[in-house]
């Protein structure tokens, strides 16, 4: 009697309940509703306005922010594209400035 | 036959391949334009170098001499121009009082091949002068040549000491990218670590929620890691098969050690504090209508504003009772009615973690606690949301009376039940709510009847502005034709 009872105190005091566990359903997130990825979208403007202007400061600076967003990606399938396209225009800005002609204004100094 | 449907096959392959490609395509062609954009930046380089010196024999020479020569005559056309300046006027200008030459003198310098001696007959002193003025002009302009070639050099060293200054940013960005890639691995194994820490404490075999609990992790086999990361700042931990809830999701919000510019940011300018926040999904049938906040009073404006069934139904703080002991100071209770406070903060609690005593040893990690059956924004109306910091990963057991909160409540919000006066109040609350959102709807859709019943009117406006348009100009039109044929009429015929 007394197993039982112990047993069956044990058993009430037992909060678990194996029929109600549930596997994990994540929640559908939309695309539209994702955080704004401020670092891709800068590394994109400073990538692309170091190549056209020629500013070398630009195309590091852009470097970085790729690294950043590089760094901070959740969504592959969703931020791969943008820091892609922003990588490569920062490594073209760079390779240009670097092995291309220089900028006017830096020859006649 | 069958070579037709092969090769139908084949082009509804290669279709299917192009339109589940196009992003491949487009990727592809990216790529491709930016090298041949880099290829033709690099390929003009050595057409601007030649543009440079267009109109000059610039051949390569080793000598300095060579170097010098040319480069005393690209610098010093001076002298030449003045002196066949003179000749020319000697030669086309009116006569001048100059004395005539005895002799010509022969002279070897090049200067004299520009130009006949014969022309310049009679100009002995001129002559002579100028070789003197040459050969007194030639040290100085031996001069020129030494200076022109140390100002080459020094051009040379200043140009390398430009390129020097110029390398200090480069330099700077170089070693700043990699910091960023040193932190990145450093930053993100101590995320990991403070993860795994807590884990460890109450997660694993005998521990807390393991006793509570009867699936932990995000699947059903063992070989699924009990934490899922969400990048590498957030961890995850999933629970579930439990009496009087569905289950609940631990959110681990760290800072982003693994980022260098944010590790900057929030140590210097903004300091983020590292949390860990526990949803409890509670059964339909469990949870009675409750509406109850415990918050700390410096962050209560922040959840007020973020939660909107606390702004509905608990937008007033709670005094104090003066019967019984309560929460310490530095809290602040927002409650539905203060019978629900009261059954909820229980004597139990206050002695654990929330009386002035335990607070001030033990609830410092503390952030805030909200339970509720009407909550917006999720799929599940009834949850319990708790919110705690976390401390350093040697240190996490100065949290554990804090982790012991969850089951309590769990179980003391799933036995609870409202009183009949209580439940009538709340009863009446929630209709009012009800109505109000009834109303809101209802508004939102005639407004959405009244804008498309305005469209439709501007819609049809605009179609008769642009008829009568055109019926104006009909009319004009006519208006003059009948003036025309009235100014001429047509001649009738007669046969």
């Amino acid at each position: 009697m007394k197993d039982t009872s112990s047993s069956s105190s044990n058993s009430s005091a037992d909060p678990r309940q194996p029929s109600t566990a549930r596997p994990y359903v994540p929640p559908r997130v939309s695309p539209q509703d994702l955080p704004m990825d401020y670092s891709g979208f800068l590394a994109m403007l400073f990538a692309v306005s170091g190549v056209m202007f020629r500013y070398k400061i630009c195309s590091w600076i852009a470097m970085i922010f790729c690294a950043q967003s590089l760094a901070n990606m959740k969504n592959i399938e969703n931020d791969l594209k943008q820091i892609s396209m922003a990588m490569m225009f920062a490594i073209m800005g760079v390779v240009t400035n670097y092995f291309g002609p220089a900028r006017p204004s830096a020859t006649k100094r | 036959m069958a070579t037709e449907t092969s090769s139908r096959r084949r082009i509804g392959k290669v279709t299917a391949s192009v339109i589940y490609g196009g992003e491949l395509l487009w990727c592809i062609f990216s790529i491709v334009s930016v090298v041949s954009l880099l290829i033709h930046e690099l390929s003009r380089h050595p057409v601007y170098a030649s543009s440079e010196f267009e109109g000059f024999d610039f051949e390569e020479s080793d000598t300095e001499d060579e170097l010098t020569h040319s480069f005393s005559s690209i610098s010093f056309p001076t002298p030449l121009t003045t002196t066949q300046s003179h000749a020319s006027d000697f030669h086309d200008g009116p006569h001048s009082p100059i004395p005539e030459p005895a002799d010509p003198v022969p002279n070897p310098s090049p200067v004299e091949d520009e130009w006949d001696e014969d022309e310049f007959e009679g100009f002995p002193s001129q002559i002579h002068s100028e070789p003197m003025q040459e050969k007194s002009s030639s040290p100085e302009f031996s001069l020129h040549n030494s200076v022109s070639v140390e100002g080459m050099e020094e051009d040379k060293v200043g140009k390398k000491k430009i390129l020097l200054r110029d390398c200090y940013v480069d330099i700077f960005c170089v070693w700043f990218l990699l910091c960023f890639g040193c932190n990145f691995f450093i930053g993100r194994n101590q995320n990991k670590n403070i993860a795994m820490a807590w884990a460890v404490k109450f997660a694993t075999k005998d521990a807390l929620f393991e006793k509570n609990f009867n699936l932990m992790g995000f699947g059903i086999s063992d070989e699924i890691p009990l934490l899922l990361s969400d990048g590498y700042n957030i961890f995850k931990f999933y629970a579930s098969g439990r009496k009087y809830c569905h289950g609940f999701l631990a959110t681990l919000e760290l800072k982003s050690r693994h980022d260098l510019i944010s590790r900057w940011f929030t140590e210097l300018i903004l300091p983020k504090m590292e949390t860990i926040t526990f949803e409890v999904t509670m059964n339909d049938d469990a949870m009675d209508q409750v509406v109850f906040a415990l918050v700390k009073k410096k962050l209560s404006k922040n959840i007020l504003k973020d939660e909107s069934d606390l702004q509905r139904y608990a937008g007033l703080a709670l005094n104090a009772p003066s019967e019984r002991k309560w929460v310490a100071k530095d809290l602040l209770v927002l409650s539905e009615s203060k019978e629900v406070a009261g059954d909820i903060i229980t004597d139990a609690v206050l002695d654990l973690v929330f009386g002035e005593k335990a607070f001030e040893k033990f609830g410092k990690w503390f952030v805030s606690m909200h339970f509720s059956d009407q909550h917006f924004g999720r799929s599940h109306k009834k949850v319990l949301i708790f919110k705690f910091e976390l401390p350093d990963q040697n240190k996490m057991e100065d949290i554990s009376r804090l982790m012991t909160l969850v089951p309590y409540y769990i179980d003391l919000v799933g036995r609870y039940k409202l009183s009949t006066r209580v439940r009538a109040k709340t009863e009446a609350a929630r209709a009012k709510a009800d109505q109000e959102a009834q109303r809101e709807l209802q508004n939102a859709r005639q407004g959405d009847i009244l804008k498309k019943k305005l469209e439709k009117k501007r819609m049809i406006e605009e179609t008769a502005a642009k008829l009568s348009v055109e019926a104006v100009n009909r009319k004009k039109f006519m208006d003059t034709v009948r003036r025309q044929s009235k100014k001429y009429p047509a001649k009738s015929v007669r046969y």
